[in-house]
């Protein structure tokens, strides 16, 4: 028997886990426009899309380690701050995540409906 | 400004762990977030947002590990079981054995139960250390040595072709490799150990080392070098299910490092303490054929070993 808290404990580390994807997607979606970090963060929690900044900053180094992302300083303001915006292999990547995620949107309503 | 104390100590504890090329740029931004985050909670005291928004980042360790794909671990999961597999036996058998046996020659001396006892205790302690020691840095080493740069990169390149043969007899291959590293293990711990307990007593009873404690402002740094890269090579292979050409040639490099300079130092009879073998008249009698005659062992036993390792490797 599994009590009530630890349920509640594994769905939320599961629902953790499906939107982990979900972030690179937002950003490369977002990032059309370029935006630094923190703002980034709070469109996307504004947004539905909850991530932690431990997490955002580091993997949007990642994105453009692998060349999906790119960066510049903006030093007009007296706080300078890095500027991603996404590359053109960001803008490949986006189109067919998107077509990947409306596939997998009907497949996942299919499933659940005819299983519920 | 008294309130950027905090991140700073938190930014440089980041990016020292960084490689050098991206550390001012990561610190730069940090900075800025961490300064944004806190400007973003109106209302509360400065310091206090501060804290706060370093807590919600987290562990600076952790939080530097996500930026970098390095394991963040010493010894990886590949190994960790065979690692303590190796551990147990040595620890729970192997020391208490060696720490009764000199409790026990201390009473044959006529030494007292009291100066026995702290024989024994110290044995367990040091030499417990020293294979402790010994058996932790040589995993990590072959954890390091197993895979090159690029774990992603050779992952990708993986083809159900790699799988190794199934062999018969493998397992006592995989068994006699792993005693064989055992064995390399003790026998560096044993080297320590005698250099520090002085483990033979003369006549007299002035406790000596074995070795001639001259080596060790010379010709043991590479014996030993040697044995820690042989033990090594003996876990990456029993990692690996067999010699690849990538670790024969570790294994020569080792045999090479650990042999040579042995062979030199039997040839020279540069290898056991004068005062022990003063005492120990048997050994001091030796013709110098006995010595080159273990030198050539030594070299020959290296090139079998190094022959062996590409045949197998080559199968």
């Amino acid at each position: 028997m599994v009590s009530f808290v630890a349920v509640e404990e594994l769905s939320l580390s599961q629902a953790q886990e499906l939107r982990r994807g979900t972030v690179v997607l937002a950003c490369l979606a977002l990032l059309r426009t370029p935006q630094y970090g923190y703002a980034l963060l709070e469109t996307l929690n504004e947004a539905g899309v909850s991530v932690d900044g431990n997490t955002l900053y580091p993997l949007l180094r990642r994105l453009e380690k692998q060349g999906l992302l790119t960066s510049e300083w903006n030093t007009d303001e007296s706080r300078p701050r890095k500027f991603y915006r996404v590359s053109p292999d960001g803008s490949r990547v986006r189109t067919s995540l998107v077509r990947e995620w409306e596939d997998l949107v009907a497949s996942i309503s299919r499933l659940t409906k005819e299983n519920g | 400004m008294s309130t950027s104390t905090l991140t700073e100590r938190y930014v440089h504890e980041v990016v020292r762990r960084l490689p050098a090329d991206q550390r001012q740029d990561i610190a730069q931004e940090l900075r800025a977030t961490i300064a944004d985050t806190v400007d973003g909670r109106p209302g509360a005291d400065p310091r206090a947002a501060e804290r706060e928004v370093l807590i919600e980042l987290g562990d600076p360790v952790r939080y530097a590990a996500r930026y970098t794909d390095r394991p963040a671990a010493f010894i990886g999961p590949d190994l960790y079981p065979s690692y303590v597999r190796l551990l147990r036996p040595l620890m729970a058998g192997l020391l208490p054995v060696v720490a009764v046996v000199f409790t026990v020659l201390d009473l044959l001396d006529g030494r007292g139960v009291g100066q026995a006892l702290a024989t024994g205790a110290g044995t367990l302690f040091s030499f417990g250390a020293q294979l402790f020691a010994a058996v932790t840095l040589l995993y990590a080493a072959a954890d390091r040595m197993r895979r090159p740069r690029g774990m992603l990169a050779s992952a990708a390149a993986w083809s159900p072709e790699d799988l190794p043969e199934v062999r018969q007899g493998e397992r006592t291959g995989t068994a006699a490799a792993s005693l064989a590293a055992a064995a390399h293990v003790v026998l560096i711990a044993l080297v320590f150990w005698q250099h520090t307990a002085r483990p033979y007593r003369l006549g007299d009873g002035t406790p000596v080392e074995v070795l001639d404690p001259a080596l060790w402002s010379g010709w043991i740094w590479p014996v030993l070098g040697g044995l820690a890269a042989l033990a090594a090579v003996g876990v990456a292979r029993v990692a690996a299910g067999g010699w690849t050409l990538r670790l024969a040639a570790w294994y020569t490099a080792a045999q090479a490092l650990f042999s040579l300079p042995l062979a030199w130092v039997l040839h020279r009879q540069l290898l056991l303490n004068p005062e022990f073998l003063a005492d120990a008249t048997a050994l001091w009698d030796s013709p110098d054929p006995v010595y080159d005659g273990m030198a050539l062992l030594v070299l020959l036993g290296a090139a079998i070993g190094v022959f062996t390792a590409f045949r197998d490797a080559r199968r």
